[in-house]
């Protein structure tokens, strides 16, 4: 009896120590998840769910982790507001559903948490952020003047900030070029600043508008806030195309000139001698009816 | 030999009735037309799926045999302006031969450019809606205004013979009477009608020089102004024209012989004729082997990367076998049968005509296809047989049927007209005896 129950637990061992020897083999990397919150020209607000983790040494983005984002927080399954998987950027693009208005409309502050479940390379991972319901108003004044004021929502009313960040910067190329060579400028007891715009010649568009933008970039209590308006400071854009334009690589009826001038020249002189041949045959037959 | 008297001449060159092997030779003709005709119905009815042209491959054995037909018919310039421009008095006999192969190719060169479009209810854009910077719109420019001088080429030395076969009533029968008076019953052998005839063949034998030069180049140029391995090349329009007159040249050394056989001729296409043709035919031969060593020699020497796959393709690769197959029988062979006297009779002449042609159809084939199989950038996922050419049995029987059909309207040609000029070989006959 006791012979077999030892090798009973000896077949047990063989039977399990593969499962044990791999699950030490696969050591699982530390998953970081983050949370970013943006509040786009006061109109939408969105969070990104970035995910990635420690690789040699470095941070790389980790793509196709499954996550779970909740408005205020996860216990109640009802504040799910976004489920899917993180992009190859190792990103989780999440815009903030109406079905969250009631959630939202409750407070002041916002709690969003994001959950990611364990895989075979990571363990689950879980981030909460807290941001204070904040936004940027951006207007321009006499002498190509920029103003931004930063407002939070306390309690029930929206209320300068003093001493926050911002940027102000004109969209130029897909990016945003600073308005003069102050990188970033920080509100006054007023909630505002004003930057002096210094890019002259800038093209704009057809009546040479701008856009001029101002940012919260990445703030601990309000994330990132934007906000956009025109201005008309920029050189006035000519739509230029050659389109009309008579070449050889042109559409029909827009081929150059010298070639129009040779190609029916030849063609007419050609088919001059063709009719005129023609006309002979009827002298021809003239002279013999004669 | 009998004295030619011109009663003799004219019994001679009077078009005949086909015998026995006419009729089976019209019969297969037609045939090979029905059967093109039936191919080409499935292709309207199905689409261009019913060719194995795809993606790649968009211009296959239907614009291998456009570029041939335009190719043989730059023979009627060759022969009829060229030879007469430089009063070379032999070429009298075949100047006919050479504008109704000139004229048939043409025709049926235009006919392919629509059976390959696909959709031949279309054709009318390209006179709507072509540009003018676009080759594509110079060839049909050109080859309508190469067709009707080569007609007005073919028509003017008509007129003195319709005269003579007008007066046969009884041996041409009803319609072909018809057929004579419509054409040619004003002529009356006047004086002033001979002097506008000969300005007017002068005249169309030195406008349609240019224009066959234009019509090959512009068609060279289809492919010279594609950048693309294998038609990238500076050499492409005295290329074309050097191998154009040599295929027309075996063209009518081959219809010389036919016809000579079939019609009893020896005493007008004599060996005499078979002799300057094969010296004629060398010539040509050499020069577009010049014009194939700049072409390929060239680029294979410094063999750039984008140009390598498409060389080595038809050096030793897929192609290799149609490459020096076409080589040696358009060029080679030819050359090595005519440099000798003996290989200048008939015979050996013809023979070596008729490797010409059928190394220059395969030729052509190998400008057109092997490049649109090599593209610059390569192909990734796509099915396996976009990687290669092989025509369907429709696009032969198409191709051959338009082949069949340029030699059924030269046939018809040589059964209602003299295939040789009567009244020039009379002129010429008593010109010879009174020296």
């Amino acid at each position: 009896m006791k012979t077999n129950n030892l090798l009973g637990l000896f077949f047990i061992l063989i039977a399990v120590l593969p499962e044990l020897l791999l699950a030490q083999a696969v050591e699982k990397n530390t998953l970081i998840l983050g949370v970013k919150y943006f509040n786009d020209n006061n109109i939408s607000q969105h969070l990104v769910i970035e995910a990635k983790s420690k690789i040699d040494g470095k941070f790389q983005k980790i793509d196709n982790i499954p996550v779970k984002v909740f408005i205020t927080n996860d216990s109640n399954k009802n504040n799910l507001i976004a489920a899917g998987m993180t992009s190859e950027r190792g990103e989780l693009l999440v815009l903030i559903p109406p079905s969250a208005k009631g959630e939202w409309l409750k407070s002041n502050k916002q709690n969003f948490v994001a959950l990611s479940a364990e895989t075979k390379l990571y363990d689950e991972a879980r981030a909460e952020l807290a941001v204070t319901k904040a936004k940027i108003k951006i207007d321009t004044l006499d002498g190509k003047m920029v103003k931004a004021s930063v407002m939070a929502l306390l309690d029930t009313v929206w209320t300068p900030m003093a001493g926050v960040e911002l940027v102000l910067a004109v969209k130029r190329l897909g990016g945003n070029l600073n308005i003069n060579e102050t990188l970033t400028y920080t509100t006054d007891t007023s909630g505002s600043m004003i930057g002096e715009f210094k890019r002259d010649s800038l093209p704009g568009d057809q009546k040479g508008n701008l856009v001029l933008i101002a940012n919260v970039i990445d703030n601990d209590t309000y994330g990132n806030l934007s906000s956009e308006t025109t201005a008309p400071w920029g050189t006035k854009l000519t739509y230029a195309t050659n389109y009309n334009h008579r070449s050889l690589f042109a559409r029909r009826g827009h081929s150059p000139f010298w070639l129009e001038f040779l190609a029916y020249g030849i063609i007419l002189a050609v088919w001059a001698v063709i009719v005129y041949l023609i006309f002979q045959i009827r002298e021809i037959k003239k002279l013999g009816a004669v | 030999m009998d004295k030619l008297t011109e009663s003799k001449i004219i019994e001679d060159l009077f078009p005949q009735k086909f015998g026995k092997i006419g009729q089976i030779w019209v019969l297969s003709l037609l045939l090979l037309c029905a059967l093109g005709a039936f191919a080409y119905g499935r292709q309207l009815y199905y689409g261009l799926e019913v060719t194995a042209m795809r993606d790649y491959v968009s211009w296959g054995i239907y614009i291998s045999n456009f570029v041939f037909f335009v190719a043989i018919s730059l023979v009627g310039s060759l022969i009829t302006a060229v030879l007469r421009l430089t009063n070379v008095k032999w070429s009298t006999p075949l100047t006919r031969i050479a504008e109704i192969i000139a004229v048939s190719a043409i025709t049926f060169a235009s006919l392919i450019i629509i059976v390959d479009m696909g959709r031949p209810e279309r054709f009318y854009n390209l006179f709507l809606h072509g540009r003018l910077q676009s080759p594509i719109i110079w060839d049909v420019i050109v080859i309508t205004t190469y067709f009707f001088i080569s007609l007005l080429l073919l028509y003017f030395p008509l007129l003195p013979d319709l005269k003579i076969l007008i007066g046969f009533k009884e041996r041409n029968g009803k319609w072909l009477q018809k057929l004579y008076v419509f054409l040619g019953s004003f002529w009356n052998n006047s004086l002033a009608q001979f002097k506008i005839t000969d300005k007017a063949i002068n005249i169309l034998a030195i406008a349609i020089i240019p224009v066959a030069f234009s019509i090959h180049t512009v068609t060279s140029w289809l492919f010279a102004t594609t950048y693309r391995p294998g038609w990238d090349s500076t050499n492409f329009g005295a290329y074309f024209i050097s191998g154009a007159f040599l295929v027309g040249a075996g063209g009518v050394v081959v219809a010389m012989y036919i016809f000579r056989i079939h019609y009893k001729l020896e005493k007008y296409i004599t060996n005499d004729h078979f002799d300057r043709m094969g010296k004629v035919l060398v010539m040509l031969a050499l020069l577009y082997l010049y014009f194939n060593v700049n072409e390929f020699l060239v680029p294979a020497f410094k063999m750039k990367k984008s140009e390598e796959e498409h060389l080595l393709g038809l050096f030793t690769g897929e192609f290799a076998p149609i490459f020096w197959f076409a080589i040696f029988t358009a060029m080679f062979i030819p050359i090595f049968i005519l440099l000798f006297k003996k290989g200048r009779r008939p015979l050996p002449a013809f023979i070596a005509g008729v490797l010409v042609v059928v190394g220059s159809w395969f030729k052509r084939f190998l400008i057109v296809t092997p490049t649109l199989l090599h593209p610059f950038l390569p192909m990734h996922d796509v099915p396996a047989s976009y990687h290669h050419y092989i025509p369907t049995w429709e696009e032969w029987a198409i191709a051959i049927g338009s082949l069949a059909g340029a030699l059924l309207v030269i046939t018809f040609f040589a059964r209602i007209f003299p295939i040789i000029p009567i009244h020039e070989t009379i002129l010429e006959t008593e010109s010879n005896e009174n020296k």
